[in-house]
């Protein structure tokens, strides 16, 4: 048996990355596919430090680094974007996707 | 068995109509009994087990009170119809105790010992580290799945938790405690109870989940998940990755406040202002909805019957 090394760790995110990308496209609830946009940041955030503990080694901590940065902004789009929802609900009583193609009332 | 006393009348209640609060504190003691039963039950089985001692007749007494106890809480949820109570109770208690003792003993004189043969062979094998990390991929990756498939929007919310806390345990164990904190504080903490909130206050409470989370294409959504994990892990198991020399899993909390006040110091203030606006932005947003509301708000009908009688 293996070790477990940096490919077992890609392959989660791989499968992270897949599944929020099908949440992205399959979902017409607007929460749904943030949901599926925060999979896929996890994805990224996965496979940075992966790659930093794997491959850049203890010297360095830029994987480290960038996954707080992403996690600062996956916060934010998720705050800005879930206000954004209730405020389409707020105005067209929905948040199916489909339906939500107009910038004013 | 103070709470085993106060059976006859929880019970008694349980037939007459009731409000909702007390049917909830009685949930909620329910819930605290059958929690109480399981552990005082799983611990004092576990302790003898573990200090390999004999099961004596008292930690068999244990053993059935906690049961009694479990079931008492059991009966509000599961079997709420079956009229259980006081002698009723311990009777049907020993019954169940009588049946798990039995498949314990048989589970424990057959089974047990291939189970611990198995189990020394399998040990040398696997490594703790190794277990855990499958363990948090299963987790992580069950969640995700689940949070892409499931019909009902708040289900896939509930799996999204454990896609992110499995998520957090892969962190810790490459070594980065700070971002795994990170995770559980302001994902699960945070992000994850905006939706929960954003999923709430979308739609009327009693209506039907499933009419606003249909799926648009499964076959195709299945077809686009394999191909790409496919591709992903083809490239991630036949690339040739440089390997660092050494690892290390010493805290970098330290180490990364440095890094922040130091060599990223910009992209740390960019991050300050990025947040500044999204929380200016979000509250902007959110008080259109405010003012809307109590611009159209209209007194129910029998409040304003009540003020023309007046």
């Amino acid at each position: 048996m293996t070790s477990v090394g940096l490919p077992h760790f890609l392959i989660v995110g791989a499968v992270l990355f897949a599944l929020g990308m099908v949440t992205v496209v399959t979902r017409r609830n607007a929460v749904g596919i943030l949901m599926g946009v925060e999979l896929i940041l996890n994805a990224a955030n996965v496979n940075f430090i992966a790659f930093n503990h794997f491959v850049e080694g203890p010297a360095r901590l830029t994987g480290q680094v960038f996954s707080i940065f992403v996690i600062v902004l996956a916060a934010a789009e998720a705050a800005v974007g879930l206000a954004i929802v209730l405020a389409i609900y707020q105005t067209f009583r929905t948040i199916d996707v489909e339906e939500t193609d107009l910038l004013r009332e | 068995m103070a709470q085993v006393t106060q059976l006859g009348p929880a019970d008694a209640r349980q037939s007459t109509p009731r409000d909702p609060r007390r049917t909830l504190i009685e949930g909620l003691i329910r819930i605290a009994a059958m929690m109480v039963g399981l552990i005082v039950g799983v611990g004092a089985l576990g302790a003898r087990l573990i200090a390999r001692q004999p099961i004596g007749f008292l930690t068999l007494l244990v053993l059935y009170l906690a049961l009694t106890l479990f079931i008492w809480g059991l009966n509000g949820f599961a079997f709420r119809r079956l009229p259980l109570s006081g002698f009723a109770l311990f009777l049907f208690s020993a019954a169940a105790f009588g049946v798990l003792f039995l498949l314990g003993y048989l589970l424990g004189g057959v089974a047990g010992p291939f189970v611990v043969d198995a189990a020394n062979r399998l040990i040398p094998y696997v490594k703790l580290a190794d277990a855990v990390f499958y363990l948090f991929a299963v987790m992580t990756c069950a969640g995700a799945a689940g949070c892409a498939f499931s019909r009902n929007i708040i289900y896939s919310a509930w799996s999204l938790l454990f896609a992110l806390l499995g998520a957090a345990g892969l962190y810790v164990l490459l070594g980065a405690d700070f971002p795994a904190v990170a995770q559980i504080l302001i994902y699960i903490g945070g992000v994850l109870v905006l939706i929960l909130f954003a999923i709430m206050l979308t739609k009327q409470i009693g209506g039907d989940p499933k009419l606003t989370n249909t799926h648009l294409g499964l076959p195709a959504g299945v077809a686009l998940a394999t191909v790409t994990i496919a591709t992903l892990t083809y490239t991630a198991i036949m690339a040739p990755w440089k390997e660092a020399a050494q690892r290390s899993w010493e805290p970098t909390a330290g180490r990364l406040g440095i890094a922040f006040l130091t060599d990223y110091l910009l992209p740390f203030e960019i991050a300050s202002v990025v947040l500044l606006a999204a929380l200016v932005g979000a509250v902007v947003i959110a008080r259109k909805e405010i003012k809307e509301t109590t611009d159209t708000y209209e007194p129910p009908p029998d409040v304003m019957a009540g003020r023309g009688m007046r």
